[in-house]
């Protein structure tokens, strides 16, 4: 219920208080009556508007203001170095006792028969808080002082431990009591300790709410440990026996990572500033600064002047934030990190996931309001900003790899904000989101209803035009993009789908995209990406997955992204025309054409028709296999050695470990590469045995030495070879074959032309021979060149195309093919398009 | 393979309560987009590379060998 009254009164109040507690120390003893009297009516003025000096007593808050008001004084006593221990109690009969070890407070005369203990606790303002002379930098909540306290208590006791003795002092709402004696201080029991209890019970006709809370204390003074690092509090509540003890060597850098708990940060321990500094009025001043990045996107900034919490910050926390932008930019410039930043990073996106705890101590602080929620000290910034700028450079300079990551992260978010403000800027744009404003690129079909919508992503401009050509308009759409190539250097250029395409993309998928994306909206539900059967269609197609994947995942969630099928191959036989997909379908179709009317008889029988065929691709297998395994040997190894031995020799792991039978096939081997490869030289051969207690195995392996390209090769067989899967499919071929054909020559017969080989290999070479007769095979090295009706018989027309759907493990799979061709190492990379090539699913639809 | 975010690389959250899969949060998601906008996303290519066959076509194409166009 403060009005403006109250409030003239209350600001009015120190100084006319001081005038008094003047005038009392010239008064005679009689007139020491009036004067106590004139105190009186100080308590009485707290007494009667409580909420003015205390805070509101109904809501706790001034219940709880008394406890730190009188831990503030313990707090002073601290912060000048007397003090190391204080401990709060909250008794069982709703008081509270708050003690400490310091020097006790004087209980000497002073000069009007009472004790200086005794003024400090009846009159307001008679704490040492307005000695400019001591180093009194502790706010007390309301810079009021414990006769505050003292008035709104029940009771108060005080107990001091001073001069070899302990001292009692006891008020009754503010009122001393007068012993029997007439004594109002009373000297106790011999005591060697020094120190000073205060212990009251809050009025409950002052208070409607009387129970104080552990946990709001409890946080107060964890605050207070943070901010005095030699100060140790306890507090101990004797209700529920609950007890916490705060004590906090690290100061507020344990505070910035106890702010930080649960959150993973981005180093550890936080950084750490402190300076102290003399104000030009000859001012004491103190700040500390502990700075730590979490990974979150919000700052954390906790203020304290004085130890009081500033919860709009102030002048501290500007020079901070003034110095801090400043030197984290000037570090980047210098470094070269911020590079392709084309302006400077904001104060805001470096300070995001930043916590920090500002704390100054200056006497005679000016905050904006009464609450003290924010410093307005000028005189602070600069300060705060050259300590700062200065401290901060060094932990920069001194630790590259933390200064990289938080740099890392402020790029991070700048890159955030704008790439926000980009796809805002976007979607504003008038209409470019709305499908009434198609791009111009978009030959886009006459159906409206998705379901039965396609649309073609088709590589380069010839396709494209090609593909619109031979499209059926009523539902098929073509979106030709061609990618854009960057030449970097001389030696590579980039591969990258410009911010057009993309754009162009979106817009023709009608769905938005970020937070307004909505599948719903989806213009078509085949999305067909055509690209070219070579390494630019690969990267092409793998760029439009990433970005399907990360942008569009729900797309390809509901199963609506396609890789077309275009064929590889056209054989033109006669008058018929096929289309070959790939490699593996172009070698079916020669086996196909190439064994009709042929007969193969080796010593054991002879084979044909379908039978031949069925044989003639097992032996197709029996190469691939055999390449596959020859491409695991290192390039000293010689593939001819390998494949020599599994096609003269019946290697098995069993075999490695008998002696007598390995080095028969070692013999049988090296005869038969000298009868078929003469050019070898005269391959050596060598055996290694590596026995084996436990199991009696000698684990047999072979070495041959053979020269290839005028280089010589050491070719190792060991037991890893022989038991692998590979090695056993190719016995399995060879026995197929054999058990048909026999061991030894085998004629090809077509019509009048005979053919004899003398290895089984070679029987595919020369029926590939015969199916390449009088086949035209053309190879199209890109979408391009198709015609339209190519394009349309082999790869859009719904009846006859095969399209495979993409999966989301396919999407993941581009993804990390993505990250890896985006990667500068040429090796792993082409390893990795090897190894890990879209697995799509076939799907015929 | 435990899923991670593609630009933070931070464990993902469950899909379902995941609106920005495949990216931790909206935050992420949308620097990728503006890193396709910007066009930030390229893939290098040696000039070498090209001049040889690409990877064998059949693995480019899947794994289904049989396959053929009718």
């Amino acid at each position: 219920m403060a009005n403006i009254n109250d409030i003239l009164e209350r600001a009015e109040a120190p100084a006319i208080e001081a005038e008094d507690f003047g005038s009392g120390f010239i008064a005679s003893g009689e007139e020491y009556n009036s004067d106590a009297i004139k105190v009186l009516k100080g308590l009485e003025a707290v007494r009667k508007r409580p909420g003015m000096y205390i805070g509101d007593t109904d809501d706790g808050s001034g219940l709880h203001h008394m406890v730190y008001e009188v831990v503030d004084n313990s707090v002073d006593e601290a912060l000048a170095g007397f003090c190391k221990n204080i401990k709060v109690i909250l008794h069982l009969d709703g008081s509270c006792s708050v003690q400490d070890d310091g020097r006790g407070i004087p209980i000497g005369d002073h000069g009007d028969g009472r004790s200086a203990a005794e003024v400090a606790l009846t009159e307001l303002h008679a704490g040492g808080k307005f000695d400019q002379n001591s180093y009194k930098v502790s706010g007390g909540l309301h810079g009021v002082g414990v006769s505050v306290v003292n008035a709104l208590s029940e009771w108060l006791h005080l107990t001091i431990g001073r001069d070899g003795y302990l001292w009692h002092l006891e008020f009754h709402r503010g009122d001393t009591v007068v012993n029997a004696d007439g004594s109002r201080i009373r000297r106790g029991e011999p005591s060697t300790t020094a120190g000073t209890r205060v212990h009251f019970k809050p009025d409950p006709e002052v208070y409607s709410m009387t129970e104080f809370s552990f946990d709001t204390l409890s946080a107060r003074f964890r605050e207070m440990a943070y901010l005095n690092r030699s100060l140790s509090i306890s507090v101990t509540d004797e209700r529920d026996e609950r007890e916490a003890h705060f004590n906090f060597a690290g100061g507020i850098s344990s505070f910035a990572q106890f702010l930080n708990k649960n959150k993973a940060v981005m180093h550890d321990p936080p950084i750490f500033v402190q300076a102290r500094r003399r104000l030009d009025d000859g001012r004491n001043f103190e700040v500390e600064l502990a700075l730590q990045w979490n990974d979150s996107f919000t700052e954390q900034a906790v203020c304290f002047t004085n130890n009081i919490r500033n919860r709009d910050g102030g002048t501290h926390l500007t020079g901070f934030r003034q110095a801090l932008t400043r030197v984290v930019n000037d570090y980047a410039a210098k470094e070269g990190l911020s590079k392709k930043q084309a302006e400077p990073l904001s104060g805001e996106d470096i300070r995001e996931g930043l916590t920090v705890v500002i704390s100054v101590k200056l006497p005679d602080p000016k905050f904006s309001s009464q609450t003290k929620d924010k410093l307005v000290s000028s005189e602070v910034t600069p300060i705060v900003q050259t300590v700062v700028a200065e401290k901060l450079g060094e932990y920069l300079a001194e630790h590259p790899t933390e200064a990289k990551r938080v740099i890392g992260k402020a790029i991070d978010a700048a890159r955030a904000r704008e790439a926000a403000r980009k796809a805002r800027d976007m979607v504003r744009r008038k209409g470019v989101l709305e499908s009434s404003s198609l791009p111009g690129k978009l030959a886009d079909c006459q159906e409206r209803d998705p379901s039965k919508c396609e649309l073609f992503i088709v590589e380069g401009e010839s396709a494209g035009g090609s593909a619109k050509a031979g499209r059926e308009r009523a539902f098929q759409a073509i979106l030709p993009l061609r990618g854009k190539i960057l030449n970097v250097e001389r030696a590579r250029y980039d591969r990258m789908l410009s911010s057009q395409e993309i754009v162009v993309l979106i817009t023709a998928l009608g769905m938005g995209i970020g937070e307004d994306k909505n599948v719903d909206k989806l213009r078509y539900h085949r999305i067909i990406i055509m690209t070219d059967a070579d390494v630019d269609g690969l990267h092409i197609r793998t760029l439009l997955l990433t970005f399907f994947f990360r942008q569009y995942p729900e797309v390809i969630e509901r199963g609506y992204l396609y890789i077309a099928q275009p064929p590889l191959y056209r054989a033109k036989r006669g008058k018929s025309e096929t289309y070959l997909l790939d490699d593996a379908a172009k070698n079916a179709y020669l086996i196909r054409a190439g064994t009709e009317d042929v007969v193969v008889r080796g010593p054991k029988g002879e084979v044909s028709g379908q039978e031949l065929q069925k044989m003639v691709r097992r032996i197709e297998e029996f190469r691939s296999t055999l390449r596959r395994l020859c491409k695991r040997l290192g390039a000293q190894q010689d593939d001819r050695v390998v494949a020599g031995f599994v096609k003269s020799t019946r290697l098995t792991p069993e075999l490695l470990d008998d002696e007598g039978e390995l080095q028969e096939a070692i013999q049988t081997g090296l005869d038969w590469l000298r009868a078929h490869h003469p050019a070898m030289g005269n391959p050596s051969a060598r055996m290694h045995l590596a026995h084996e207690e436990a199991t009696g195995h000698i684990n047999g392996s072979i070495e041959v030495k053979t020269r290839k390209e005028g280089v010589t090769r050491t070719t190792h067989i060991d037991k890893r070879m022989v038991a692998g899967s590979d090695f056993r499919l190719l016995q399995t071929r060879i026995s197929e074959v054999e058990n048909a054909l026999g061991v030894g020559m085998y004629t090809l017969e077509r019509g009048t032309t005979v053919l004899e080989v003398d290895d089984f290999e070679s029987i595919l070479d020369r029926i590939f021979e015969f199916g390449s007769k009088g086949v035209q095979l053309n190879r199209f090295k890109g979408l391009g060149e198709m015609n339209a009706e190519d394009l349309w018989a082999t790869t859009m027309d719904a009846s006859k195309r095969t399209i495979l759907q993409v999966k989301v493990e396919d999407a993941v799979n581009a993804d990390s093919v993505f990250n890896v061709l985006m990667g500068d190492e040429v090796e792993p990379r082409r390893d990795f398009i090897t190894a890990n090539a879209l697995n799509v699913r076939n799907l015929d639809l | 393979m435990a899923e991670r975010c593609p630009h933070c690389n931070k464990p993902l959250p469950e899909r379902a309560s995941n609106a920005a899969y495949p990216f931790c949060s909206p935050r992420c998601r949308t620097i990728d987009l503006g890193a396709w906008l910007t066009g930030d996303y390229r893939i290098a290519v040696p000039q070498d590379e090209t001049e040889r066959d690409g990877p064998s076509e059949s693995q480019i194409r899947g794994s289904s060998g049989d396959s053929e166009v009718n």
